[in-house]
Formats: C-alpha cells, sequence, structure tokens
C-alpha cells in the first residue's frame, strides 16, 4: 500500500520507468525486500539463481526492481545490470559480523563503477531483529558510508520478513530519484 | 450474468444426472466407476462429483476426510475404518446393493484413498517445509553430511565449514542458510534424489559442474523444490499422482516426482545451452510451463529416461 502512496507523490513526472537495482550478499534478503514491495508472499523464498525482477505499475509508473543474486559465483554479473539504475539499493544483513567486509568491499567496488556514477544510493541495514545485530548507525559507521561525498546515500534500518522499514526506504528513494531529476532536467530539453 | 450461467450449468448437470439414473439404473459415481479408465480419469471424475454434490450426507463425508487429511490421521487400521466408512455412506445414500456393485465398492474405495491421500500428502509435505534448518540439531547436520557423502562419496570434507560446499552448488561455506523458505524439505529432496537415484544424481551433479552450462546444483535443487510444491498445492501434480499412486501415497512419492523435475530440467538447461546462469529465471519459467502442459494431459505419468549422454 504505502508504495502506491509514493507512486501517488510521483505524479510530476507522468509514465517514467525507474530501475531499481537490489544488491548485496547472499543471505542479505534481497528477494524478501523485493517482494515486501511487491506485496507477496515471503514465506516460500529460495537462494536466487541468476535474478529476479519485479513490476510495479500504477497510473502509469513502472517501477522495476531488479534483484540479482549475492553469491560470490553470481557477482561478477552485477556489472550487465548497472545501465541506467536510479537507485542502487544495497542489502546488508546486519548480523552478520564475520562478512562486515566483504560485504563493505564489495560496496565499494559498486561505488567506483562508471555506470553507478551519482546514483543515489540506499542501503538496507536488514535484520534488525536478529540478537547482536548492528544498528544503522553502527553499520554505517563501520562501512565507512560518511566517506561517500559523490553522490547522496541513506541507510535505513529495517526487518524485512516483518515488512519494517521497507517502505521508509523506499520513500527516501523515491525523493532522491525526483531530486536527481531537477537537476539533469536541462539535460532533457 | 455469470451467477445465471452458473445456475443454468447446475441446473442441466441436474437434469441430465436424473436422466441418466433413470435410464441406467446407476447413479453418477457408479457410472463413473464402471466407465471411467482407472487412473486420473477415474479418480479425478469422482472427486469432482462428490465436490459438486448437493446432497447434505455427501457434503458431510467430504468435508470429514477433509479434516481427518488435514490433520494426516490417515494410516493405518484407521485408514481401513474410514475408507470403509466413506464407502457405507455413499451405499446408503445413493441405495447401492454392496453384493451385486462389488466392483463398484472396489473402485470406489481406490478413489477415497487416492483423493484424500493426495491432500493428506499437501500437509504432510507442508509440515517438512516449516521446519526451518537447524545447525544445532543432530539429525538435520547428519542429514546435510550424508547429501555430501553420497554426491561425493570420493572426496572427505575438510570441515563443516568449509568452501568445498560449492562443489555441490551451495552458495557459501555454510549451507544452513541457503534452505530459506524451504526448510528441511530442500534438504530432503536433494538427499533423496542423492541416495535413491545415486548414478542419475551424479550424472546431473557432473553437468552442474560443466564449465560453461554449469550451474548451482544445490540451490537449483532448492528452487525446483519449490517447483515441485507448487505442483503439488496447486493441485496441477494430481494427475501424475493419481496415475502413478498404487496405494496411499507417501512422502516418498512427492521426493520421485521431485527426482523427475530435476533430471527433466538438467537435461533441459543443458538443451538451452544458456550463455550462463543469468537465464535461470527465464529457462526455470519455460520448464515449469513444459512441464505444466504435460501434467494436464489425463496419462500423465513420468518415467526417468536415463540416457547416456555426450556432453
Amino acid at each position: 500500500m504505502g508504495l502506491l502512496s509514493i507512486l501517488r507523490k510521483l505524479r510530476q513526472s507522468p509514465e517514467k520507468e525507474l530501475r531499481l537495482l537490489l544488491l548485496g550478499l547472499d543471505n542479505a534478503g534481497k528477494t524478501t525486500i523485493l517482494k515486501i514491495m511487491a506485496s507477496e508472499d515471503i514465506t516460500h523464498i529460495t537462494p536466487t539463481a541468476g535474478f529476479n525482477i519485479k513490476s510495479v505499475v500504477s497510473e502509469g509508473f513502472k517501477l522495476n526492481v531488479w534483484d540479482i543474486g549475492g553469491q560470490r559465483k553470481i557477482r561478477p554479473y552485477w556489472k550487465n545490470y548497472f545501465e541506467n539504475t536510479d537507485v542502487l539499493i544495497y542489502v546488508v544483513d546486519s548480523s552478520d559480523k564475520k562478512r562486515l567486509e566483504e560485504t563493505g568491499i564489495e560496496l565499494f567496488e559498486l561505488l567506483s563503477e562508471d555506470k553507478l556514477v551519482n546514483v543515489p544510493l540506499l542501503v538496507y541495514a536488514n535484520k534488525q531483529d536478529l540478537p547482536n545485530s548492528l544498528t544503522s548507525a553502527e553499520l554505517a559507521e563501520a562501512l565507512g558510508l560518511h566517506s561517500i561525498k559523490d553522490r547522496v546515500w541513506q541507510i535505513q534500518a529495517c526487518t524485512a520478513i516483518a515488512g519494517e522499514g521497507v517502505r521508509q526506504g523506499m520513500e527516501w528513494a523515491c525523493k532522491s530519484i525526483r531530486r536527481n531529476n531537477c537537476q539533469s532536467f536541462p539535460h532533457y530539453y | 450474468m455469470y451467477n445465471l450461467w452458473l445456475f443454468l450449468a447446475s441446473f442441466l448437470r441436474s437434469m441430465v444426472k436424473w436422466f441418466l439414473r433413470r435410464t441406467t439404473g446407476l447413479c453418477e459415481l457408479q457410472r463413473i466407476c464402471y466407465g471411467e479408465m482407472s487412473g486420473a480419469p477415474r479418480i479425478s471424475a469422482v472427486e469432482k462429483s462428490l465436490h459438486l454434490s448437493k446432497c447434505s450426507q455427501i457434503k458431510k463425508l467430504v468435508a470429514h476426510l477433509n479434516d481427518i487429511s488435514d490433520n494426516c490421521r490417515l494410516k493405518g487400521s484407521t485408514e481401513r475404518d474410514i475408507l470403509k466408512g466413506a464407502v457405507n455412506t455413499v451405499l446408503v445414500v445413493k441405495k447401492i446393493n454392496p453384493r451385486i456393485h462389488y466392483q463398484f465398492v472396489k473402485n470406489f474405495s481406490k478413489c477415497v484413498e487416492q483423493i484424500w491421500g493426495y491432500r493428506q500428502l499437501v500437509a504432510q509435505v507442508e509440515a517438512v517445509r516449516i521446519v526451518k534448518y537447524d545447525s544445532d540439531n543432530i539429525e538435520h547436520e547428519k542429514k546435510l553430511l550424508d547429501l555430501w557423502q553420497a554426491l561425493m562419496p570420493c572426496v572427505q570434507l575438510d570441515n563443516r565449514i568449509s568452501k568445498q560446499w560449492q562443489d555441490i552448488g551451495f552458495q557459501g561455506d555454510d549451507p544452513k542458510t541457503d534452505f530459506r523458505g524451504m526448510g528441511l524439505l530442500g534438504l530432503e529432496n536433494l538427499l533423496f534424489f542423492a541416495t535413491e537415484y545415486r548414478g542419475p544424481a551424479q550424472h546431473v551433479l557432473s553437468h552442474s559442474l560443466h564449465p560453461v552450462y554449469g550451474y548451482c546444483f544445490a540451490i537449483v535443487g532448492i528452487n525446483l523444490t519449490s517447483m515441485a510444491l507448487q505442483f503439488l498445492r496447486n493441485g496441477e501434480a494430481k494427475i501424475y499422482f493419481y496415475n502413478t499412486s498404487k496405494c496411499l501415497p507417501t512422502i516418498r512419492l512427492f521426493h520421485q516426482f521431485y527426482c523427475y523435475l530435476f533430471y527433466e530440467f538438467d537435461r533441459y538447461w543443458l538443451e538451452c545451452k544458456p550463455v550462463d546462469i543469468m537465464e535461470f529465471s527465464n529457462i526455470k519459467t519455460k520448464f515449469e510451463n513444459n512441464i505444466r502442459t504435460y501434467l494436464s494431459k489425463p496419462k500423465a505419468a513420468f518415467k526417468m529416461n536415463i540416457a547416456v549422454d555426450t556432453i
């Protein structure tokens, strides 16, 4: 439901297709977040071999969300999906401290990609319900998000399996798209 | 408009049934049990007839059997009593003489067993699925290690947490997080395939390691558990189970169905010559549609075509 209202807010630029890219390590919760966005059942999720895509269409708006598998073997294919991305959404399992470094490295590699220059970044600090999970502030610190100067970014705490926090993140994502659009309007005309 | 159509259809059905009953002297269930081919055609027709029945006793019987199978109580000596009770109800309601129509009693009883056996199987499979994989549970861990042993008999696992798991297609060092929403069912499916169809499983595993057309064996397997489960739940697998099952269906039958899907998926995947694993979603959807078409044929019953392969 939340998504619809966000979309309505975005009505100023109708018939625009937005491309959101969901990345992160395996078992971070990307597919769960995707399904929550599409208001689908999340009890039968399987590991993503390849990718999933969902489009939410409303009043001429099309939000295409690409969820790409996160396992090491698939990561080399991430780059095939960078083109024309409006928002990069990076999902982190806040309780997986062992792989914190690994997820940080992957994230900063993404940020150095030419095709993702200036693309707003939303980080979901997922699995807040698990004991010993880092808070979003701790995670931002640990990942070194504050060193990002070349784009707008946001970290959002969430518990995707309970549907908590996903909507707030999407609201920010849509706002950032609008901001980006306003800045680049002259180029379109 | 649609309601009117439903009303007319139901009215017409009653008319035809009444006419046939008068002319043949047999009720609809008898006509099905004598006239339809055994297997899915007969069982599906009986199922439809029972569910459409307007007779209150039959409705009660259906609700009663639903309740029993949803709670997995259809087994052993209870099963015999329940089947007998169901047959008797129909004999009384439809005024059938069991001594003359002993063949009906036999056929009808078989149908009831399959219809509610299937429903029970759905509940049984779900009960396994909802069990989350738990690495503190010795039984779960043993099954996981058995899977390794069955797939990789010649290779020792260095450590419980090891990169070697990726050799059989898990995502990382520890498979525990890979079962996700399929829970223990994903593991049991894989283990059944690896132990009961050792040869074919090895054959499929070797394909999954192909340098160009390779894929992640275990991850694809868990995705196929999800597919098999969907077919089972939405009833699309009914024809297959009705044709294959000779007695009360058990979870083994579901595992066999899964093994068939896996074996066929592997063949289809290689046939498609995918560029990389990113084609999985597309190929899976196509494969699913092929199976769906096949399952809708009244004679659907798979046989594993184990072929010598050249790839």
